[in-house]
């Protein structure tokens, strides 16, 4: 049992993957907010729709604020709320704004004991009838942004766009580096196979990329449902969709490759000179060419990935431990698979000689 | 050095059995002019865009027509002769070397056709002759490797555009954008593909001479 101990961590890992990604609540964030355009000089009431929020239970602590940047923001005169996920915040506009743009956006960013603090960008913009910056200096009220609350208890970042689907990270992102894991190891024991040319190898090298494509076909379909939530689309031909179809159809030609082949040591030889090849082919493809175009994806044209600010510290107890749980599960689906093959070719060695 | 000479015999011999039967060359211009013929019939007017998109789709089909032939055209005993007489890598390069040639000459052949038929939207030749040299080199080495793999199958055609297709559609995105430059259609630096593309067809080429070895033994 002791050298199985790997098997039992990797199904721990995915069942707290599903479990832990799955339930665990998002924080509490807004997602609307209606007018979301205004004039200067008008006293508006706007309608926030939120999310996970607890206004009722927390109806006395609730504040909000319209952030100008960071030094300058308004308080809400008057805070009424609906229920839960809905209240009105009164705000006065002044008459004159502290810069020199007709359009102004506006970040709206409320507080409450039970949520702790949630904020929307870009939510309310203020069209202004004349420009003056002095005046806008001299009328405005600021209002500080302080003593923001923290809410209790383990949550994931509500972003904005993103919203439930954030939990995709724990299965398209850590299911792509699971492949790439799982393809380097295909490609390391087709090396070897071609330094020692012991069947063993070409097995491995056979379940490895069988198991790298399963992960390959399972992170495209969780990627493209992310699409349909994100993107508005299945598919929308992006440069970064397209290069992993096309890598998808590079690793099936692998197995039609050897299929047609017949002799066993032959096929075992040309499929490891293929799977180098189509390795060394697939870089390119994956990691440079999408960077160099325009792409919705994160991580290409110039967007940064997703990790690089969004994966905050609750997330990260989730995202690792998915890689290695579906890592350590696909190379548990990979043995079983050479391991058969093995007892396959000895028992038509027993047959041959008879 | 030997090498060398090994490589230059075996290209004058290519060449020279092309020229007396003229089976493989006719065959690919035929059905380079053919092509040619029915698209610039087919579209009444060709924007620029499409002439892009027609150019490359033309020359990845006659290019994999045309390289497929350079591997089976020989037989079993006579390859077996040849690796007898001469180093692997060098009837590799040889071949690799010969197609390079070969996609050229068709590349500037369509590029002269469809011209003639169409239009001719190029506005920097300097430009797309180096996109069409770059192209050349990077498809002969894809289909020449592919094409060594695929005739130790088989169903050997079919299997060369399963296998080589996906591998060469980095390469070919590269030159549809080089060329798109310039068509003059975008505008912006090519220095970075021009590099990335000289980096891919040099990645092949060094792939292609570590593995050739194991591969051409049966």
């Amino acid at each position: 049992m002791v050298k199985h101990w790997w098997k039992a961590l990797g199904v721990v890992l995915v069942i707290y993957t599903l479990t832990v990604g799955m339930l665990v609540p998002l924080k509490p964030g807004i997602t609307a907010v209606s007018p979301s355009s205004v004039r200067t000089g008008e006293q508006i009431t706007i309608q926030v729709a939120g999310y996970n929020s607890n206004f009722k239970k927390a109806q006395d602590s609730i504040r909000a604020w319209l952030k100008l940047d960071n030094e300058r923001a308004i308080a809400a005169q008057n805070i009424s709320v609906k229920d839960d996920q809905s209240l009105s915040l009164t705000f006065n506009i002044p008459e004159y704004l502290p810069v020199d743009q007709r359009v102004q956006d506006m970040t709206l960013v409320m507080d409450n004991d039970a949520d702790g603090a949630s904020l929307l960008p870009s939510a309310v913009f203020v069209t202004q009838d004349s420009i003056d910056p002095e005046m806008g200096q001299q009328v405005w009220k600021n209002a500080d942004i302080s003593n923001l609350n923290d809410k209790k208890g383990i949550t994931f970042p509500f972003r904005n766009i993103l919203g439930e689907t954030i939990r995709n990270t724990y299965f398209h992102v850590s299911l792509w580096l699971a492949m790439v894991s799982i393809f380097i190891i295909s490609f390391i024991n087709s090396i070897k196979y071609l330094r020692n040319p012991l069947p063993l190898y070409d097995y491995k090298a056979k379940a490895y990329t069988r198991s790298g494509l399963l992960l390959g076909v399972l992170g495209l379909v969780t990627g493209a449902i992310w699409a349909k939530n994100t993107w508005g689309q299945y598919w929308s031909w992006d440069v970064k969709q397209n290069m992993t179809a096309i890598s998808l159809l590079i690793y099936m030609a692998y197995f039609i490759l050897r299929s047609s082949l017949t002799d066993s040591e032959q096929k075992a030889r040309i499929a490891a000179v293929y799977n180098i090849f189509a390795f060394v082919a697939l870089i390119p493809l994956i990691y440079v060419i999408p960077r160099l175009t325009d792409s919705l994806h994160p991580g290409a044209g110039g967007n940064i990935t997703f990790g690089s600010q969004d994966l905050d510290n609750t997330m990260r107890m989730v995202f690792y431990p998915a890689i290695i749980g579906w890592f350590l599960i696909s190379v548990w689906i990979s043995k079983l698979q050479y391991r058969m093959d093995i007892i396959h070719a000895r028992i038509w060695n027993l047959d041959d000689e008879d | 050095m030997k090498s060398i000479g090994e490589i230059w015999h075996l290209l004058r011999k290519d060449f020279l059995l092309e020229f007396r039967t003229g089976y493989a060359i006719s065959g690919i211009f035929l059905y380079l002019f053919g092509t040619v013929y029915i698209v610039s019939r087919a579209f009444q007017q060709i924007k620029p865009e499409s002439w892009n998109a027609l150019f490359w789709i033309i020359i990845l089909f006659a290019s994999v027509n045309a390289v497929t032939k350079s591997f089976v055209q020989e037989s079993n005993k006579r390859q077996l002769y040849f690796y007898s007489i001469a180093n692997p890598i060098a009837i590799l390069l040889s071949k690799i070397i010969y197609n390079i040639l070969l996609l050229l000459a068709l590349s500037f052949l369509t590029w002269g056709t469809l011209s003639f038929m169409t239009i001719d939207p190029i506005l920097k030749p300097d430009v797309f002759s180096l996109t069409l040299l770059l192209g050349s080199v990077g498809f002969s080495i894809n289909f020449t490797f592919i094409s060594a793999i695929a005739v130790k199958a088989n169903n050997n055609s079919t299997l060369m555009s399963i296998l080589s297709f996906p591998l060469v559609i980095p390469v070919l995105l590269l030159l549809v954008k080089l060329t798109a430059n310039s068509i003059g259609l975008i505008e912006q630096d090519i220095t970075n593909d021009i590099l990335l593309l000289l980096g891919i067809d040099l990645l092949l080429l060094a792939m292609t001479l570590v593995l050739y070895p194991f591969l051409w033994r049966d």
